[in-house]
């Protein structure tokens, strides 16, 4: 699966004076010179959220079961081989939420949608993109948000084009399909270097330009109308910003992928098992250290031969009798998937013997519990990439801020920030 | 700019901002001071501070946001029970719910007070469904617009502009779709002209019927003889060991088969010139069960002109396939506007509730949506012609949306219709009746004549589009630009520098190698992401409210009733200033009612101010309601539309919509109210016999389902809808995390015993009081909108499953009464009742409708244009038209 490290790349990075991918130069070095200090692996985050939330009376582990002594759910049964690779964290919530609709929309954020006098909507940046920032840095992407197209809407996640949203509260896309994933990533570029520059000056004056009109029109504009204009202006600059980032990245190949082109097509369970290999491919080729995907949740129960729609599911406590046993099928699907991710992770071996799994968190849940129910949060946490305790079921006071979670997944990857959303602190309880 | 004559502009502006109506103060009455002071304060007062929480200090009446949040605060611990705390002293029940009431209304009133934008609209994106009509419009292409963020949310309208937001993925989006709409047009017009005209003969099928059944009765022949000889081989005595142990995991029957290859003896299925597939040969088996269908079916008269519409057993090893899929459009035909022409009848055994088709594309025999229900009133012996039109889409050209389909309805439910033909096979010995024949089905492109072109194509005039000729010279593009600029600005005309920069954007795409097509495509795409084009601007540097533009007042006129761009003769209006007159304003504006497009201020606002998107919010369950298919249920919504379309067009008042004599529905939905003699898909008015539960919104099948979870009726959802939509008193929105009253779900309870839950605890009936009771008047109606006179409930065990031995049933007890108001004792008393309350409901409207015209919510300051706008049609009969006039008469319309 491994490509040894191209004898290109050493030479572009001599030349081209740009921070490259250097997981693997960075293992190789550790080996070869055992008198230098080791540099510490870079942290990787990945946020999996599922909108509608769970069976609350069969996923959870019992709540008098506190440690790591509990019993396994009847839903993350799938998980039982990466019990000591996880923690399942209760009693958190995000205070502000209300909408029983949006199981992703405020879950990294933690922001108040009615925090904006006049405003029907206001959202903050979400937890994946504050870690970008800082963990990104040297990489090709600094995050990438994966997204499930037209089945979103139908999957409970409520507003947002992902799970993400950047520093003004504005919703971040990203592909929505495996395939779509892949050639992000991985995608060869075979036109000539002079011409992929042009093309880069070309793309870069017609932002000129969209900025440009903006200009004229802002010039005759009172202050609320361009209050509202700023976002246009704040749109071509995020576009600006990623160009540079592209550019900077000029003539440097995409690695090579580690596993087969997707075929296009597939829906739900095969789907997700597909992004989950592509997620652990962009982390092995260190394209990138941030990861989120909303799941499709809708055509996941397609794939499963269920006819019920999903909405209907979520509410499994009213309706029909078999809503609860699709609303179980789900989570067993779901945990299946994740523990067909943690082994993947776990497979990833790096230079110096450690697995992917040794430098990553993952953070898997919703902001629905079940139903309309926005406490005790489903949280999953897995990885030894933030020093979490693990092979817990970690039961925190009731009504914990979720946003006290983030932060303390933050500090723990090396991302040093006072607060995040409504924090009050970290939260000891959760590290090992 | 023109001088414009209306009354209004006698104001000065500095007079419309003068004195705003005061907004009424969001204070709590003093008397719940008592509450505050015995039951919070010794822990939250001036001394003791617990959770750095005080009350004391809490001002009564509320001004600023910080003190409304810290109410806010009060609310949510009274509303969880959180406090008092458990040991502490509890305050009595109907003190408590008083305060909660009022302290919940109080907020409301202080949230709608301190989110009064004071006339102020923020400069307004294009929304969703603007976007993509103004593309339409301009270049006559027809986008899928869903993976652009959706703008609509709960209880709020697209149309506000300080929630219409932009982030750097919608504008990449926008540049996309911006493309794909040019190749569409350009594609379109490169086509334009010739005439394309397909038919289909049905007949033709029946060559492929035979051979497919000869194969299936060969398949069904060759798969009984390998089974037989697996059975023999399971039989044998040395391989008794192994098959018992095989059972044990695999069972019996399939899953044995499956094993066959590990049963020594046990043949090859190619042996059998069969596929080496057990799933494929459990089909093959099954296969005879259709066997007297078809012959059956090739004893029908008829078959050397058409064929009959067969159910789909695809899946079952059987490819008797005649729900006509239709052979699509060829791969060389441009997107656009198709016409579909069917000749089709009914066989005198077809029941009525058969005599639909539904029409589609990309068809999968499971779970393929339908795009259109068409009812078929020929028959056999004297056919109809059904014509519709159909979109196809550039962007699906290369995918199968090429395939269109006609099939019977309801058989996208595959288990349903496999489950309807082994019932009727049961009953009869055959299978379901042949109901419907088919004698033809056509497709033809609707040619476009020359005056149709959309703006932005005509504006194009000059340059061609075909790949061999050269780039045309700057003049040409120049002068392009320009047209195609001042229709995509809606009538602005493009700034010299910008013209100049994209021109530069041309060449330079020409100079990196783009075909002359594709640069024109990407600079006009460009064009497409200004922001002139994606905001609908009104400048105005100083703030002021000023009066609009000509051009500014058509673009508020068209936006509002078309969802649209002004059209050459609402612009020409424009241009000679004479549009604020207010005659000729009002003849544009019902110029504009008139037109076809105003469908989409029927269906923008009223889905939006009905909430109608609950009604996709759960799926009804086929078995209990198999009457509310997805054919009914999209009758049930347009009936919405198509009445309040019918008020507009009658002049006829919106209080018909509280109560009326009549409905508007098509034959599909008059057979669902069991109303005879109505046929065909056409929306008409027909009269209710007397005391007809219909006629109204409440005795709408669309407005009940929404409230119900598709399983039972929800008698808290369909109150707040009341008095949310219709009485304008709406219930705060519900509190989080409070769970689903399913603690009940084991016990043997009526409806009504089980609401009574919210009469135990005060922070529940502080609104419930107040929204069950209209819940209960409407409890007649069953989840899919039929009456009923009894219900009963079946309790949930330990394990969640329904115990048939607890079931409980009642007869239907809708007496209550309104809170603080009269009793009523059936559900047309109560109907009465809020009939009566003609004002309130025309005031909601008003509101609702000045918020989605105006782009912003209605304020305390806006009081007296609602109670003018109110008073105005009251005069006039409350004719639903004369909203919509006073309203765009208004000043509040006609300025900045």
């Amino acid at each position: 699966m491994h490509n040894a490290l191209p004898r290109r790349r050493f030479l572009q990075t001599s030349t081209a004076l740009i921070a490259l991918p250097f997981l693997e130069s960075l293992g190789f070095r550790r080996f070869a010179s055992a008198t230098t200090a080791p540099v510490p692996h870079p942290k990787r985050l990945l946020f999996i959220g599922f909108g509608w939330g769970v069976t609350e009376e069969s996923w959870y582990p019992k709540q008098s079961e506190k440690g790591p002594g509990y019993t396994l759910s009847a839903g993350l049964a799938p998980l039982e081989r990466h019990k000591a690779e996880f923690s399942i964290v209760q009693g958190l919530a995000n205070r502000y939420t209300t909408n029983g609709h949006y199981g992703s929309t405020f879950w990294l954020t933690g922001a108040n949608e009615f925090g904006e006098p006049g405003q029907s909507f206001h959202n903050g940046i979400s937890v994946d993109q504050i870690a970008a920032a800082h963990l990104g840095k040297d990489v090709r992407f600094d995050s990438l948000c994966l997204d499930c197209g037209a089945a979103a809407s139908k999957s409970g996640h409520g507003p947002g084009l992902s799970l993400s949203w950047d520093s003004r509260g504005k919703p971040i896309g990203g592909p929505t399909h495996p395939v779509e994933a892949f050639h992000r990533l991985f995608a060869k570029d075979s036109t000539p270097l002079d011409q992929q520059k042009a093309m880069f000056a070309q793309r870069r004056s017609i932002l000129d330009h969209a900025m440009e009109e903006a200009r004229d029109l802002q010039r005759t504009l009172g202050k609320t109308d361009n209050a509202k204009l700023d976002e246009y202006f704040q749109g071509i600059r995020d576009m600006e910003t990623r160009l540079s980032r592209d550019e900077k990245w000029l003539g440097i190949p995409r690695p090579e992928a580690p596993l087969h082109e997707p075929q296009p097509g597939l829906a739900g369970y095969e789907e997700i098992k597909l992004m989950y290999d592509i997620m652990v491919a962009a982390l092995q080729t260190d394209s990138t250290r941030v990861l989120t995907y909303r799941l499709p949740v809708s055509s996941l129960l397609t794939s499963l031969n269920v006819t019920m729609d999903s909405h209907t599911m979520s509410h499994y406590h009213q309706p029909r009798a078999e809503a609860l046993e699709v609303s179980q099928k789900r989570d067993l699907s779901q945990s299946e998937l994740l523990a067909h991710l943690l082994d993947q992770l776990n497979a990833a071996k790096q230079p110096d013997g450690s697995s992917l799994l040794d430098h990553t968190t993952v953070v898997y849940g919703s902001n629905i519990r079940t139903g309309h129910s926005l406490d005790n949060c489903p949280t999953l946490i897995a990885g030894r990439g933030a020093g979490f305790q693990l092979g817990h079921n970690l039961v925190l006071p009731k009504d914990t801020p979720l946003c006290n979670a983030w932060l303390t997944l933050l500090r723990g990857s090396g991302v040093e920030v006072e607060r995040h959303g409504d924090s009050t602190g970290i939260l000891p309880a959760l590290l090992a | 700019m023109q001088r414009v004559t209306s009354l209004f502009l006698l104001i000065s502006a500095a007079a419309l901002r003068a004195a705003p109506p005061s907004a009424p103060t969001a204070a709590l009455p003093e008397k719940h001071r008592a509450l505050l002071e015995s039951h919070c304060q010794s822990c939250h007062g001036a001394e003791k501070q617990k959770g750095k929480f005080r009350v004391d200090d809490l001002p009564f009446s509320i001004t600023d946001i910080a003190s409304a949040e810290r109410w806010q605060k009060v609310l949510n611990a009274l509303n969880s029970g959180e406090m008092p705390p458990e040991e502490e002293k509890q305050p009595a029940a109907v003190q408590k719910t008083d305060f909660l009431d009022e302290l919940t209304q109080t907020l409301v009133t202080a949230r709608r007070a301190l989110s009064d934008q004071h006339g102020v609209i923020a400069l307004r994106r294009l929304n969703r469904r603007e976007y993509k009509n103004t593309l339409h419009t301009l270049l006559g292409a027809t986008l899928d617009v869903s993976e652009l963020p959706a703008d609509t949310r709960p209880g709020g309208f697209d149309t506000v502009g300080a929630n219409l937001f932009l982030s750097s993925s919608q504008l990449e989006g926008y540049e996309a779709l911006a493309k794909e709409a040019l190749e569409d047009a350009f594609a379109q017009r490169t086509a334009a002209g010739g005439e394309k005209k397909l038919r289909f003969e049905a007949e033709n099928t029946l060559a492929g019927f035979k051979k497919s059944n000869h194969e299936a009765h060969l398949n069904h022949s060759r798969a009984a003889s390998w089974l037989k000889a697996f059975e023999q081989a399971i039989a044998r005595p040395e391989n008794a060991t192994l098959v018992a142990e095989l059972r044990k995991t695999h069972g019996s029957g399939e899953g044995l088969r499956h094993q066959w290859e590990k049963i020594p003896g046990a043949p090859h299925p190619e042996k059998y010139g069969l596929p080496n597939n057990v799933f494929l040969i459990q089909g093959f088996l099954t296969a005879d069960e259709f066997v007297p269908y078809e012959q059956s079916y090739l004893a029908m008269p008829g078959l050397d002109t058409g064929a009959y519409l067969t159910r789909p057993f695809s899946n079952l090893g059987r490819h008797s396939n005649n729900a006509l899929f239709l052979p699509g459009i060829p791969a060389d035909w441009p997107p656009g506007d198709y016409t579909i022409r069917v000749r089709i009848g009914a066989t005198p055994e077809a029941p009525p509730e058969r005599r639909f088709i539904e029409f589609g594309v990309n068809h999968s025999v499971d779970r393929s949506p339908f795009l259109s229900t068409h009812e078929v009133t020929g028959t056999r012996d004297n056919p109809q012609i059904l014509e519709f039109r159909h979109t196809l889409h550039s962007k699906f050209l290369k995918e199968r949306a090429r395939n269109l389909f006609i099939r019977e309805r309801g058989l996208g439910i595959f288990n349903k219709s496999v489950d309807y033909f082994r019932e009727m096979r049961r009953q009869n010995g055959v299978g379901p009746e042949l109901a419907l024949w088919v004698d033809w089905i056509e497709i033809e492109k609707i040619p476009t004549p020359e005056e149709a072109t959309p703006p932005g194509i005509r504006a194009l005039t000059g340059i061609s589009l075909d790949p061999k000729s050269p780039p045309p010279t700057e003049e040409q593009l120049r002068e392009a630009l320009t047209r195609f600029a001042t229709e995509a600005y809606r009538g602005l005309p493009p700034r010299p520098e910008s013209l100049a920069r994209l021109v530069q954007i041309h060449r330079d795409r020409l100079q990196l190698g783009a075909t002359p097509r594709e640069a024109l495509r990407d600079t006009l795409a460009v064009l497409l992401t200004s922001p002139r084009f994606l905001y609908r601007t009104e400048p105005e540097p100083q703030e002021a409210h000023r009066p609009l533009t000509p051009l500014e007042l058509a673009s508020r006129l068209s936006y509002f009733l078309w969802g649209a761009p002004p059209d050459p003769a609402l612009r020409a209006v424009a241009d000679s200033g004479q549009l604020a007159n207010p005659e000729v304003l009002r003849s544009e504006t019902e110029r504009l009612l008139a037109d076809r497009r105003s469908e989409e201020f029927l269906d923008g606002f009223l889905s939006q101010w009905l909430s109608l998107e609950r009604l996709d919010f759960f799926q009804f369950n086929p078995k209990r309601f198999p009457r509310f298919d997805a054919n009914t249920k999209a009758a049930a919504r347009a009936e919405v539309l198509e009445t309040f379309g019918h008020l507009l067009r009658e002049k006829a008042p919106v209080t018909d919509l509280l109560k009326s004599d009549y409905v508007v529905v098509n034959g599909l939905l008059a057979s669902y109210y069991g109303l005879e003699g109505v046929q065909g898909d056409t929306f008409r008015k027909v009269a209710l016999p007397p005391n007809s539960a219909r006629g109204g919104l409440l005795g709408m099948a669309a407005i009940l389902a929404m409230g119900s979870n598709g399983e039972r009726s929800n008698p808290v959802e369909r109150g707040a809808w009341v008095l949310r939509k219709l009485l304008n008193d709406p219930p705060p929105p519900a509190p989080a995390n409070v769970p689903e009253i399913n603690r009940l779900a084991t016990r043997v309870l009526t409806t009504r015993e089980r609401l009574q839950a919210h009469q135990e605890s005060p922070q529940c009936a502080s609104c419930h009081r107040k929204i069950d009771p209209i819940g209960f008047g409407l409890e007649n109606f069953d989840a899919a909108g039929q009456w009923r006179t009894e219900d009963s409930y079946t309790a949930l065990d330990a394990a969640g499953k329904p115990d048939p031995k607890a079931k409980k049933t009642w007869a239907i007890e809708p007496a209550a009464a309104l809170y603080k108001g009269p009793a009523f004792s059936s559900y047309h008393e109560m109907r009465d009742l809020i009939a009566a309350r003609k004002e309130a409901f025309a005031r909601g409207l008003t509101a609702a409708l000045l918020e989605y015209a105006l782009g912003r919510p209605c304020g305390f300051s806006d009081e007296p244009l609602r109670e003018s706008i109110v008073a105005h049609s009251s005069q006039r009969g409350f004719a639903a038209r004369e909203f919509l006039h006073a309203l765009i008469q208004s000043q509040a319309f006609q300025t900045k």
